[in-house]
């Protein structure tokens, strides 16, 4: 058994920049924010994010620099505070690549580069502007003959999941919906998981039915507690809404922003501001 | 933003929007409801409680049939798996959509035209955008695979519904769209109005609206909440969560 504990910030040293980044989770619910926030402390440059629906993780990746594209079906906060302002303002100013996708897209690219395939045929998509504005191409069945929207292969380079329960070999339990972690784990080429306790595996082997991802797909485990907050996390708490309305009104100018980063993230005791 | 100084409309909107929303639904469907949409959460789970029982209330979190205890202004909130006996997974959902076997998906757009069509990708070039919107979620893949879509919009203005869209996100399915002023119903491709709710000026309606209508005081009105609506409704959601869908822009 490989040992895979380390730090937050040696687990995020290895994210390179320009890397495709999955980030598990979904709006505000188990994303791994407190890597998010270290990702932002280590000044990452170029990142390309890869997610169904994000939010604070997206836009705060957008807002200080570190991301240059983001591959999503949905940024935003939901009716909470609508939309997402720093992706807005990024992808306005042409800072950020807004390379949309319908859900089920990114989660087709993700099962191609799990198959090993270079791309996943769709239903749907008929009649949207999406598949042209996006390159996504039409092949014809060559068993019917009709035409069929396929999406490429999409293999993040990191993944990046937070979960309830690990042990040091990365085998993991997610209490709660999984989202889209398990099919991120599967296409990544290097997967990091945060989790909110370190467990010994031992524990797992009376019902290893319940455990979600396997350690040997895993190359980093990192112990954070409230690694998802401000976000909520199943079973344990829930969003911090206090919070996340001072990051939007935050956003409301450059200096606001800056500030509330250096207050609230750069100087933050790492773990302290994951509570 | 609304864009005149229009009077508003005599009924309470949101509840008006959910009861609407929920009659549109019939016993023994699959119906399912993404990201931001507490609308459609209390429309179906109105619904299960009154003409559909047997009606299998899918959502973002994987649940199926939950009974939240207190209802959650995220719909991706934790709080929607409450009394769920098993979880699928948000792929299982577009997979079953993809074959056929879903019944009715709940979508919107910050732009509606005249067939249906949504967009919720930008306002202005997609490259290079005015505005960046949120992107349309599952919308392009679930609008043409849903056996039936309704869509919802909280604002009914001449931005909202328009003449053309900036850009197509989604085209598809849709039967009905549910918006604070009236119910259109797609016929021949077209969105008609199927009724208009009450208090709502024929005139005021066209004036709100980018694309011609038919309407006039011989058009149907919406069926007022009828008291067990209500006091189902109020029983689903006493904290009001549906108006966090008016509060913001």
């Amino acid at each position: 058994m490989i040992d895979k504990q380390t730090t937050m910030a040696a687990a995020i040293a290895a994210v390179p920049d320009g890397a495709i980044l999955a980030l598990g989770g979904n709006t505000l619910h188990r994303g791994p924010f407190a890597a998010v926030h270290e990702l932002v402390r280590q000044r990452k440059r170029g990142l390309e994010l890869v997610k169904t629906a994000g939010a604070y993780d997206v836009d705060l990746l957008c807002g200080t620099g570190c991301a240059a594209a983001v591959s999503a079906g949905f940024v935003g906060f939901e009716t909470l505070y609508g939309l997402a302002p720093s992706y807005r303002r990024e992808v306005e100013q042409g800072r950020v690549l807004a390379k949309e996708h319908a859900c089920y897209s990114v989660i087709a690219g993700l099962r191609a580069a799990i198959q090993g395939v270079p791309f996943m045929p769709i239903a749907g998509m008929l009649g949207s502007d999406l598949p042209a504005a996006r390159g996504f191409q039409t092949v014809r069945d060559p068993y019917t003959g009709d035409g069929v929207v396929v999406i490429p292969a999409l293999m993040p380079d990191v993944a990046i999941v937070h979960v309830q329960e690990a042990d040091r070999t990365g085998n993991a339990r997610i209490y709660g919906t999984r989202f889209e972690d398990l099919l991120m784990v599967r296409a990544a080429r290097h997967v990091i998981l945060t989790t909110e306790r370190l467990v010994d595996g031992v524990t797992f082997e009376a019902m290893p039915e319940s455990v979600a991802i396997s350690g040997f797909m895993v190359d980093a485990v990192v112990e954070a507690p409230g690694g998802a907050w401000p976000g909520g996390c199943a079973g344990l708490y829930d969003f911090d809404a206090e919070y996340l309305a001072a990051y939007i009104a935050a956003n409301k100018d450059v200096d606001s922003f800056n500030q509330f980063v250096t207050e609230r993230i750069l100087d933050a005791e790492p773990m302290l501001a994951a509570r | 933003m609304t864009t005149t100084g229009e009077p508003a409309p005599a009924h309470d909107a949101p509840v008006m929007m959910a009861v609407a929303m929920s009659r549109l639904l019939h016993d023994g469907e699959t119906v399912f409801h993404g990201v931001a949409s507490p609308l459609p959460m209390v429309a179906t789970l109105l619904a299960k409680q009154l003409q559909a029982p047997g009606l299998v209330y899918l959502n973002i979190t994987g649940s199926v049939d939950p009974r939240p205890e207190r209802l959650p202004v995220s719909t991706v909130d934790p709080a929607l798996l409450r009394g769920t006996r098993s979880l699928v997974t948000l792929t299982d959902l577009f997979d079953l959509a993809s074959r056929g076997r879903l019944d009715v998906a709940f979508l919107s757009g910050a732009q509606i035209d005249q067939q249906g069509r949504i967009n919720l990708s930008v306002i202005g070039d997609f490259a290079r955008p005015k505005v960046r919107l949120p992107g349309g979620a599952g919308s392009a893949a679930l609008m043409p695979s849903a056996r039936r879509v309704i869509l919802w919009r909280t604002k009914h203005d001449r931005r909202s519904f328009v003449d053309r869209l900036d850009f197509v996100t989604a085209a598809g399915n849709v039967d009905r769209v549910v918006t604070p002023l009236c119910v259109f119903v797609r016929r021949d491709g077209r969105l008609e109005v199927e009724s208009i709710h009450p208090g709502v000026a024929p005139d005021h309606l066209q004036a709100q609206t980018g694309f011609a209508i038919a309407v006039d005081a011989s058009t149907a009105v919406t069926p007022v909440p009828t008291a067990e609506e209500l006091v189902m409704l109020a029983l689903i959601d006493p904290d009001r969560v549906i108006d966090s869908e008016f509060a913001i822009g």
